[in-house]
């Protein structure tokens, strides 16, 4: 049985359909990606996962579970399986670093402050933050929030991390530090997982599956290997990186030669 | 253009319905939120200290103000009919009744409410009440429970602080000015007051707090749209609770004084 089973999730808003009849299952220990342009519905699909929005039709089920049908304590329960990193780590900012990582401990776990001391540190050595823990969140950059955020989700020791794009908006430096991170977690505490992101390289570096959704539906969910050669136009454009094609819903401005080629012309 | 006027009126009803109905079941939950484990002491001592301590000089200095001023127009208006002495009495009567506990809340929905309103509402716009959520933690609970009950517990205890100060400041002006004697003004200060006028002020008191936690908790939970959400929930917090306040306190007033 799958850990993680989305089965026809549709949801919109207002006129806007946001995810059309999208099916994805993952299996445990497994590490899936999630690939898709800005506004296909990816983070709505996390979202769905962790009961922060109700699906219009269709069903997202954790552990057998069907999360739109539990009841607040229950979905409580499952929630304190998963792990969730955001996008920009929402840290609460009234509390210190190491506030943020023992939030969960503290509220779940009857444990004594020596053991939370013990636990906090553990997380955050395993995220490369051990010297932070007396900052607030907003005396850190936005590569440490997000490790940060990666030790408050891994405290409460999930079964399950969703990453809602973890490398946005890092230098490339980070962004292998990062997906470094994410490697390590899978491996270390071999945890099933669904990453979002944009970058290809710690995609292909993260996922045993790669899936990409278009337009709210998911055209491909297969191993790296068979993602890099699948032939659909789509997804080869989405490898290369290229404006010209069917991705996007409108067409891009035309490409401008560059300045030396145009001089070449000219001579 | 009469289908349109119906429409516009028909929209506008859905849409008040719609925000009542979705207020009072935010309240409703936060009501019941209270009884629930884990009680969280040190969030609760943390905004009983936001709430109350810091919120002593901005109502000391209010109440010192409006009931000097009360004290002078009653000392003048008095004048006029050779009445001084009745001055002290109805400086009483109404700080007690009504001064005391309207200044009182309408000073803390400006600096209490307000901020809870733009917290929650920062709160909301960067994820944090959704990591709140996937902690497993209700944010209705962990939120407003603790900003409710610190409001339902303070909001009176410095309505009887501003009813003690406004005591002060007629005395400054009418014993001190106005050269009244000090023992008369003691004694006509309570002269038409019963111990109920001070239980109806803080039964009203009550009412207020509650109103100014459940206003700026909800407007601040219900903020949509990145900075400009935020800034406009905090005025719309006070806005709203004011106008509670005052409509409430009419009503109270009519109720308990028969």
């Amino acid at each position: 049985m799958a850990v993680i089973d989305v089965v026809n999730l549709s949801k919109a808003f207002g006129p806007k359909v946001v995810l059309s009849n999208v099916n994805l299952q993952v299996e445990e220990g497994e590490s899936l990606v999630v690939l898709g342009g800005s506004g296909t519905g990816k983070t709505v699909l996390l979202r769905n996962i962790m009961g922060l929005l109700t699906p219009d039709s269709g069903h997202v089920a954790v552990e057998g579970k069907i999360i739109a049908q539990l009841s607040r304590k229950e979905l409580f329960e499952v929630r304190q399986s998963i792990g969730m990193c955001f996008q920009m780590a929402a840290l609460f900012d009234s509390m210190t670093v190491f506030e943020n990582v023992a939030f969960g401990l503290r509220r779940h776990h009857k444990m004594t402050e020596a053991e939370v001391r013990a636990r906090v540190e553990e997380c955050l050595s395993m995220v490369g933050m051990k010297e932070t823990e007396k900052l607030k969140p907003a005396e850190l950059s936005g590569g440490m929030k997000r490790r940060v955020g990666f030790a408050r989700a891994i405290a409460l020791k999930p079964k399950i991390l969703l990453f809602d794009e973890p490398t946005t908006g890092l230098d490339p430096v980070m962004t292998d530090v990062i997906g470094r991170i994410i490697l390590d977690l899978k491996h270390e505490l071999g945890i099933t997982s669904i990453t979002i992101t944009h970058d290809l390289k710690s995609a292909f570096e993260i996922g045993d599956r790669i899936a990409l959704l278009f337009r709210g539906e998911c055209i491909a969910c297969e191993a790296p290997a068979a993602f890099k050669v699948n032939p659909h136009p789509v997804i080869q454009q989405f490898l290369r990186g290229d404006a010209d094609g069917p991705f996007l819903q409108d067409p891009p401005p035309p490409k401008r030669k560059s300045m030396s080629n145009s001089k070449e012309a000219h001579a | 253009m009469v289908l349109t006027a119906i429409d516009k009126v028909g929209a506008a009803v859905l849409k008040a319905t719609d925000t009542f109905g979705d207020f009072a079941v935010l309240a409703g939950r936060a009501f019941a939120a209270i009884f629930k484990r884990p009680f969280d002491v040190k969030n609760l001592l943390f905004q009983f200290q936001s709430v109350g301590v810091n919120s002593i000089p901005v109502v000391v200095l209010t109440s010192l103000a409006v009931s000097m001023v009360f004290a002078v127009q009653l000392a003048f208006g008095f004048k006029q009919f050779q009445a001084e002495g009745l001055a002290s009495q109805v400086e009483g009567l109404a700080i007690i009744r009504e001064l005391g506990p309207v200044i009182t809340g309408l000073m803390l929905s400006g600096r209490v409410g307000s901020a809870m309103a733009a917290e929650l509402g920062t709160m909301q716009v960067t994820e944090q009440i959704d990591a709140l959520e996937c902690l497993a933690t209700d944010p209705i609970h962990y939120l407003f429970v603790p900003r409710l009950l610190a409001s339902m517990l303070v909001v009176p205890l410095l309505t009887v602080v501003s009813v003690y100060i406004g005591f002060w400041g007629g005395y400054l002006i009418l014993v001190g000015v106005e050269g009244q004697s000090a023992y008369v003004y003691g004694n006509e200060f309570y002269k038409l007051l019963a111990f109920r006028d001070l239980r109806i002020a803080i039964y009203k008191a009550f009412v207020f707090g509650m109103i100014i936690a459940l206003v700026g908790c909800w407007k601040g939970y219900r903020t949509q749209g990145g900075a400009e959400g935020v800034g406009n929930a905090p005025t719309s917090s006070v806005v709203t609770s004011s106008l509670w306040i005052l409509i409430s306190d009419f009503f109270l007033t009519k109720l308990m004084l028969v």
